[in-house]
C-alpha cells in the first residue's frame, strides 16, 4: 500500500522532516510560502495534509503518545476502516505510518496510560473494542481484558437450554424469543438470541444448531473510554481506564491487576466521559449519555446527583475548568456548571461533527475546539470565537496535543479519509476578545458626544433662576408670533399666494421651474390634483410680467380635466426682451373659468438672462 | 443720463475746478477723493483742450477703470460651460478627499442628516460666496434646472455675461462712441511706455473686458520689459485664466514669485489650482505664501475656504480661527465658526459667535434668524421669537422663505403644529421652490394622514431638490405603505445614492429587497 507516501500539490513530502521543516519555517514566517491563504493560516502553520490516507475515524479512537519514550510522540489512530474489516490500529511516527496492528471487532476508543512505574517511561495503549479492551505495549499486544460478564434472563436461559435438550424446536424457540423480546426486555437479551432473530427463518436451525451448545453468556460492549490519574497527578503518573458500557454502566479499572475498582450505574447508556481528579483523591465524571441528559459522578456515589437536560442530542463533551462545554445536534454549543446551570449558548453557524479541547500549556491557553460540516473548525476561548480554520473537507476526528516534537499540534482526519495536521505558531496569540457573536464592538464604543460647555452650564444656570421670567416672556411673543404668523397667512390665502390652494374644493398644487440660459427661457408650470377621487376641470393658466422685460408665447393656457394624482406640465417660451442685465418675477395664476379670483399663484424668480452673443 | 450730462457738460466740470485751481491738480484729487464721474468730468474737458495731454488721458483711465474694478481674486464663479466641458480634468475618478468635484469623498464630513446641504448636495457653508452655494452640478440638464433665480444664476461662461454684469461699461452704448478705440491703438507704441502702458492695460481688461487685446499688450509689454517685471506676468496670468489656459498661467504666476513675493500672486496662483482642482496644491501653495507673509489673512482665509469645500470642517474651523487670532473683526471667520458649532451641537457657542457679529454692526435678518435659533436650541427661549420678530423685519424677499421655514421648525420644536404648518405654507408663498419646507408639510399632511397630498408634497420636494435624501426617503416610507413597492424601492435608492450611510433608507431598501425576493 503506498497510501502513505502519496505527495499531493505543493504540501512538502510526507516525512518526520516535514515537521522539522514546518518548525524551522515557523521561527521566519516572513519566509514561508503558504499553501493556501486560509483564515486560520494566521495563526496556524499547515504541515501536512494527505486526502488519500483512507482514514476512517473519530475524535475518540486518536491519540498522541510518547511510546517509546524518546521525546518523539506518536499518532495513534484506531481506524475503523469499512466497518466489517480492515479495522486497523496504526501507529504514525511523524506522518509516515510506522506499523499497524489489525483489531479483530469495531474500535469504539483508544486511550494511552501508564500502567506501571517501570523505566523507560513508555505508555500502553489500550484499545476499546466491543466487550474486550486490547492493552498494547511497545506496539505488541499485551493483554487482552474482557468485561464482567452480566446475569442472563433466567427465561431465555432456560429456552436455550430446552433448546440443546432438544425439547422445544426452533420454531418455539423463536416465538418464546420473540415474545421475551415484546415483553420490553430486548436490551436484557443476549446476543446470541438477538443475531439469532435477526436471521431468515430457513438459516435459524443451522445457527441454533451450532451455538446451542456452547454456555449462553451475556456480554455488554464498550462504547466509551477515558483515563483517570490514579494518586499521582504527574504527566507519567499510573492511571486509571475509566469505561462506559452499553450496560449503563461505568467501570474503573486497575491498571495493574486489571480488576474493577469502582463500578457505577447510570439511567442511560453512556456516549462521552470527562473525568477529572484523582482516583485515590477525589474525582469527578461528566457523562453525556444517550438519553440527552448530562449526568455528573463524584468518588463514592454509585448513581449520578445531579444531572442536565440538554434541548437536542448532545455531539461532543468537553469540560473547561468547571464548566461542561456541550456541542449538541442544534447547532448550538452550550455550557453548564457541574451542578446543571447554563451560563451560555451560542448557535453556531453550522452542524457540529467533534469536539475537543485545546490545552496549550506552553502558554497556559485553554479553548474549546469544535469542528462544524461547513469545512471549518472553530475555536472558542470561553464563549467568544478567537478563531477560525479552514479546512479543505469536514473534521470527524480532533486531537490537539503534542505531537512528533511540536507542543501545539493538531491532528484532524476528514470525512473523506484525509489526514490534516496543523502546528500552532508560537508566537500566535489569541484574542480574548470576542470576533463575531455576542454583543457587537460598537455597542462598547464611545459616541463622540460634545462635552457640554461652560457657557451651557452658565446658561443653564440663568434659565434656572429667572425660569418664570422666561417662560412668560416667551408665551407672550409666542402669541405674537402666531398672530403675525396667521395674519400673513390669511394675507397669503386671500392673495392666493401660495403654490397650493387652500380651498377644500379646488386641491390643486402647482410648480414652475424655468429652464434656459437666456435670452429665451423655458417656463415649465407643473400642475397637480391632490384630490383623491375629484377631476379639476375648467381651469386656465395665465402670466402676470413686466412687459418691457418679457415677452410669453402663451399668456394663457387652457388645462384640460386633470385626473388627481397625475403630474401636468404646461410650457411656454419666455424671451427676455431686455438688455440691461436684469430680472424680475413672473406670476403664474390658475384660474377658474368665469372668475376673477386666481385659486393659486407661483411666483417665479426669472433669472438674469445671459446677453445674445453677436458673432 | 450720459446725454444729458454732455449738454452742460463744460458747465459741469468748470463748477467742479474752484477758480485758481489747476484742473489737472483738481482731476487727481477726485480721483483720490473716489469721485470718479467728476474725475472723468474734469479730465474729459482737460482732452477736449488738448488731445495729446497724456497726464489727463492715463487719469481718464485710471478713474474709468477704477469704476469699474473688481477684486479679480475673490470673484470667481464658475460658469456651467467651464465645469461641463471641462477640459483640463485630470482625473476622473479622484482619490479620496483630494478633489473639489467630490467632495463627499473625504472622510470626516459633517452627515448630511446632522448639518443640511446647500442645493447642490454641499454642507450649508457659514458665509455664502461665490461657489458655496452652486458647487458642480453633474449634468448639464441639472446645471441649467437647479434653482435659477437671480440671486444664484451662474453664468453660461465666466468669459462673457458675468463680467459683462459686474463691470458693465463696454456693453451698455456711450453716446459718443468708446472712451479709447482699441482698434486703432499701436500696442508696440505703448507697450514701450511703461507708464502708460499699464492703466492702459487695466482699462482694457477690467473697462473694455477684451481680454484678447489685454494679451498682446500684456504680451509686449513683458517682452519690452526684458521678462524682468513681475506685475506684466501676473496680468498675463489673469488673462490666461481668463482665456482658460491655467498652465500658462500657472507658469505665468510662478516666474513672478520668483521675481517678486505678493500676496495676491499667491492667492491668484492658488485660484488657478483650484480650477484646476487641484486643492492640496493649492493649499500647500498657501502655506508657502503664508511663510513670507505670516499671519496674513487672505491667505489662512483661502485654505480655510479649500477645506471648506472638501467637506474638512475641523480643518476649516481650525483655519479661521486662525484667521480670527489675526484679525478679530473677519465675518467670515466668524460666522463659519458660528455654524461649525451650531451643527455640532453647540448652539450656546455659537450664539457667543453670532452675537460678536451683531456687536460688529452686521446687521440684517440672516444674522438675527441665526441668533434666534441658536436661542432656542440653547434653550433662552425668552430671545428666540424677539429676534425671529426682527429677522421678519428685516427680511427681503430673497429670505422671507428661509425664515419662516427656521421659525417652522421652532414651531415643530414646542409641538405647534398648526403653527409649524402656516410658517412652512408661508415659506412657499415667498419662495415657491422652497424644498425643505415642501418635505416639512409633507410629514405633516402624512400626520394628518392625508396621504395623497403628503405624496404631492414629497413628489414636488423630489424635483426641486433631487439632491435632498429626506424627500426620496419620505417618498418611499411612504409609498411602501401604500403598497407602491416599486415606487418607494426607486426612491429609496435615489435617498441612499444622496446619503449612502443612511440607515432607515437602507434598512428600508433592504425589506423591500427582501420583499421582491421572496415568492
Amino acid at each position: 500500500m503506498d497510501l502513505f507516501d502519496e505527495d499531493v500539490g505543493n504540501i512538502s513530502q510526507p516525512s518526520p522532516i516535514a515537521l522539522v521543516e514546518a518548525k524551522r519555517e515557523r521561527r521566519q514566517p516572513r519566509n514561508q510560502s503558504k499553501p493556501a491563504s486560509h483564515e486560520g493560516n494566521a495563526k496556524w502553520l499547515h504541515a501536512h495534509y494527505d486526502p488519500y490516507s483512507t482514514l476512517y475515524t473519530f475524535s475518540s479512537c486518536i491519540a498522541l503518545a510518547d511510546l517509546h519514550g524518546d521525546g518523539d510522540n506518536k499518532l495513534i489512530i484506531a481506524n475503523l476502516g469499512t466497518g466489517k474489516y480492515d479495522m486497523k490500529l496504526k501507529v504514525y511516527k511523524g506522518t509516515t505510518l510506522m506499523t499497524e496492528n489489525t483489531i479483530i471487532d469495531l474500535p469504539t476508543a483508544v486511550c494511552t496510560f501508564f500502567m506501571d512505574t517501570h523505566d523507560p517511561r513508555t505508555p500502553a495503549v489500550a484499545v476499546a473494542s466491543g466487550p474486550y479492551i486490547y492493552v498494547y505495549k511497545n506496539l505488541r499486544p499485551y493483554f487482552k481484558f474482557t468485561l464482567p460478564p452480566l446475569d442472563v434472563n433466567p427465561v431465555e436461559q432456560d429456552l436455550w437450554n430446552q433448546a440443546k435438550e432438544d425439547k422445544i424446536d426452533v420454531q418455539v424457540l423463536k416465538e418464546m424469543l420473540e415474545s421475551l423480546r415484546a415483553d420490553g426486555s430486548e436490551g436484557t437479551l443476549t446476543v446470541r438470541s438477538l443475531r439469532f432473530l435477526m436471521l431468515d427463518p430457513e438459516d435459524m436451525p443451522t445457527f441454533a444448531n451450532l451455538h446451542k451448545h456452547s454456555p449462553l453468556k451475556r456480554q455488554t460492549v464498550i462504547t466509551c473510554m477515558t483515563t483517570l490519574k490514579k494518586s499521582h497527578s504527574e504527566e507519567d503518573a499510573i492511571s486509571c481506564l475509566v469505561i462506559g458500557t452499553e450496560s449503563k454502566d461505568i467501570y474503573i479499572l486497575d491498571p495493574e491487576a486489571f480488576t474493577v475498582l469502582t463500578k457505577m450505574v447510570l439511567p442511560s447508556v453512556p456516549v462521552f466521559l470527562d473525568v477529572t481528579g484523582l482516583y485515590d483523591v477525589e474525582f469527578r465524571i461528566v457523562v453525556s449519555c444517550r438519553n440527552g441528559n448530562i449526568y455528573s459522578l463524584k468518588k463514592g456515589s454509585k448513581a449520578p446527583k445531579y444531572s442536565i437536560e440538554l434541548s437536542s442530542q448532545p455531539v461532543g463533551l468537553q469540560r473547561m475548568g468547571k464548566n461542561v462545554v456541550v456541542g449538541c445536534m442544534d447547532q448550538t454549543l452550550q455550557c453548564y456548571t457541574t451542578k446543571g446551570k447554563r451560563l451560555w449558548v451560542l448557535t453556531l453557524p453550522a452542524n457540529v461533527m467533534t469536539m475537543e479541547l485545546m490545552d496549550y500549556k506552553s502558554r497556559g491557553f485553554k479553548a474549546i475546539m469544535v469542528a462544524l460540516d461547513n469545512c471549518e473548525v472553530h475555536v472558542y476561548n470561553e464563549k467568544y470565537l478567537v478563531n477560525t480554520i479552514k479546512t479543505e473537507d469536514i473534521v470527524t476526528g480532533m486531537k490537539f496535543g503534542r505531537f512528533g516534537r511540536e507542543d501545539g499540534a493538531l491532528v484532524m482526519t476528514t470525512k473523506g479519509g484525509g489526514l490534516i495536521v496543523k502546528i500552532l505558531k508560537r508566537n500566535s496569540v489569541f484574542e480574548e476578545k470576542d470576533s463575531r457573536p455576542g454583543p457587537p464592538a460598537a455597542q462598547n464604543q464611545k459616541l463622540n458626544i460634545p462635552k457640554k460647555t461652560k457657557l451651557f452650564v452658565d446658561q443653564t444656570m440663568r434659565e434656572r433662576e429667572n425660569a418664570v421670567t422666561m417662560h412668560r416672556m416667551f408665551q407672550r411673543d409666542l402669541y405674537r408670533l402666531r398672530l403675525d404668523a396667521a395674519r400673513s397667512y390669511v394675507k397669503a390665502l386671500e392673495t392666493s399666494m401660495t403654490p397650493m390652494s387652500a380651498d377644500p374644493l379646488e386641491p390643486l398644487k402647482l410648480s414652475a421651474t424655468v429652464n434656459g440660459i437666456g435670452p429665451s427661457f423655458k417656463l415649465t408650470v407643473n400642475l397637480q390634483n391632490t384630490s383623491s377621487a375629484t377631476p379639476s376641470i375648467n381651469l386656465l393658466i395665465t402670466f402676470q410680467y413686466d412687459e418691457k422685460l418679457y415677452q410669453l408665447q402663451r399668456s394663457s393656457i387652457k388645462v384640460p380635466l386633470l385626473v388627481p394624482g397625475l403630474n401636468y406640465a404646461f410650457q411656454t417660451l419666455v424671451e427676455c426682451i431686455s438688455d440691461k442685465a436684469i430680472a424680475d418675477t413672473i406670476k403664474v395664476f390658475v384660474l377658474r373659468k368665469g372668475k376673477s379670483m386666481p385659486i393659486i399663484t407661483g411666483n417665479i424668480n426669472m433669472p438674469v438672462s445671459e446677453a445674445q452673443v453677436v458673432v | 443720463m450720459m446725454g444729458t450730462m454732455r449738454q452742460d457738460f463744460g458747465a459741469a466740470a468748470m463748477a467742479l475746478v474752484p477758480r485758481g485751481m489747476d484742473p489737472l491738480y483738481t482731476a487727481l484729487s477726485l480721483f483720490r477723493r473716489r469721485k470718479f464721474e467728476d474725475c472723468v468730468t474734469v479730465c474729459t474737458m482737460l482732452l477736449e483742450k488738448n488731445p495729446y495731454d497724456q497726464a489727463a488721458w492715463t487719469l481718464k483711465m485710471r478713474a474709468l477703470t477704477e469704476q469699474l474694478y473688481v477684486d479679480e481674486v475673490d470673484v470667481d464663479e464658475e460658469g456651467i460651460a467651464e465645469m461641463l466641458m471641462d477640459d483640463n480634468a485630470i482625473a476622473e475618478v479622484a482619490r479620496p478627499g483630494t478633489s473639489l468635484k467630490k467632495p463627499g469623498t473625504s472622510s470626516g464630513g459633517p452627515s448630511p442628516g446632522v448639518r443640511p446641504t446647500s442645493q447642490s448636495g454641499r454642507p450649508l457653508s457659514g458665509f455664502v460666496r461665490p461657489g458655496t452655494q452652486g458647487g458642480r452640478p453633474g449634468t448639464m440638464e441639472q446645471a441649467i434646472r437647479t434653482p435659477r433665480t437671480a440671486h444664484t444664476a451662474r453664468p453660461v461662461t465666466s468669459a462673457s455675461g458675468r463680467f459683462v454684469r459686474l463691470g458693465t461699461a463696454s456693453m451698455l452704448s456711450t453716446p459718443d462712441g468708446p472712451f479709447i478705440n482699441l482698434a486703432r491703438l499701436n500696442f508696440h507704441k505703448y507697450a514701450a511706455r511703461q507708464s502708460l502702458a499699464k492703466p492702459l492695460f487695466e482699462y482694457i481688461f477690467h473697462h473694455e473686458n477684451d481680454v484678447r487685446n489685454a494679451l498682446e499688450l500684456a504680451a509686449l509689454a513683458t517682452e519690452e520689459a526684458q521678462f524682468k517685471d513681475w506685475w506684466w506676468k501676473v496680468q498675463l496670468a489673469k488673462c490666461y485664466y481668463r482665456l482658460g489656459l491655467f498652465r500658462d498661467a500657472e507658469r505665468q504666476l510662478k516666474s513672478a514669485l520668483v521675481q517678486q513675493v505678493m500676496v495676491d500672486t499667491y492667492l491668484y496662483l492658488c485660484k488657478v489650482y483650484v480650477r484646476m482642482d487641484q486643492p492640496l496644491t493649492a493649499i500647500e501653495v498657501f502655506s508657502q505664501g503664508l511663510e513670507h507673509f505670516p499671519g496674513e489673512v487672505s491667505l489662512l482665509t483661502g485654505i480655510a475656504r479649500i477645506y471648506d469645500g472638501l467637506n474638512d470642517s475641523t480643518n476649516a474651523v481650525k483655519f479661521y480661527k486662525e484667521v480670527l487670532h489675526h484679525d478679530n473683526t473677519h465675518v467670515e471667520a466668524i460666522a463659519c465658526i458660528a455654524t461649525h458649532h451650531f451643527y455640532t451641537d453647540q448652539p450656546e457657542i455659537a450664539l457667543r459667535f453670532f452675537r460678536r457679529l451683531l456687536q460688529m454692526g452686521v446687521y440684517n435678518s440672516e444674522l438675527f434668524c441665526n441668533i434666534g435659533l441658536c436661542c432656542f436650541y440653547a434653550q433662552q427661549y425668552d430671545m428666540t421669537l424677539n429676534c425671529f420678530e426682527r429677522a421678519i423685519a428685516l427680511a427681503s424677499d430673497e429670505n422671507m422663505a428661509d425664515i419662516w421655514y427656521n421659525i417652522g421648525h421652532v414651531a415643530l420644536g414646542i409641538g405647534d403644529i398648526a403653527l409649524a404648518y402656516q410658517c412652512f405654507k408661508l415659506a412657499l408663498a415667498s419662495n415657491n421652490d422652497h424644498a425643505e419646507s415642501y418635505n416639512n408639510l409633507g410629514v405633516l399632511e402624512w400626520k394628518k394622514g392625508r396621504v395623497e397630498q403628503a405624496r404631492a408634497f414629497f413628489q414636488t420636494a423630489q424635483m426641486l431638490a433631487p439632491i435632498m435624501f429626506e424627500p426620496h426617503y419620505n417618498f418611499a416610507a411612504l409609498s411602501e405603505k401604500m403598497g407602491d413597492l416599486q415606487s418607494s424601492y426607486i426612491a429609496a435608492r435615489k435617498s441612499v445614492e444622496s446619503f449612502p450611510e443612511h440607515m432607515d433608507s437602507n434598512s428600508l431598501l433592504k425589506q423591500l429587497k427582501d420583499h421582491f425576493a421572496m415568492l
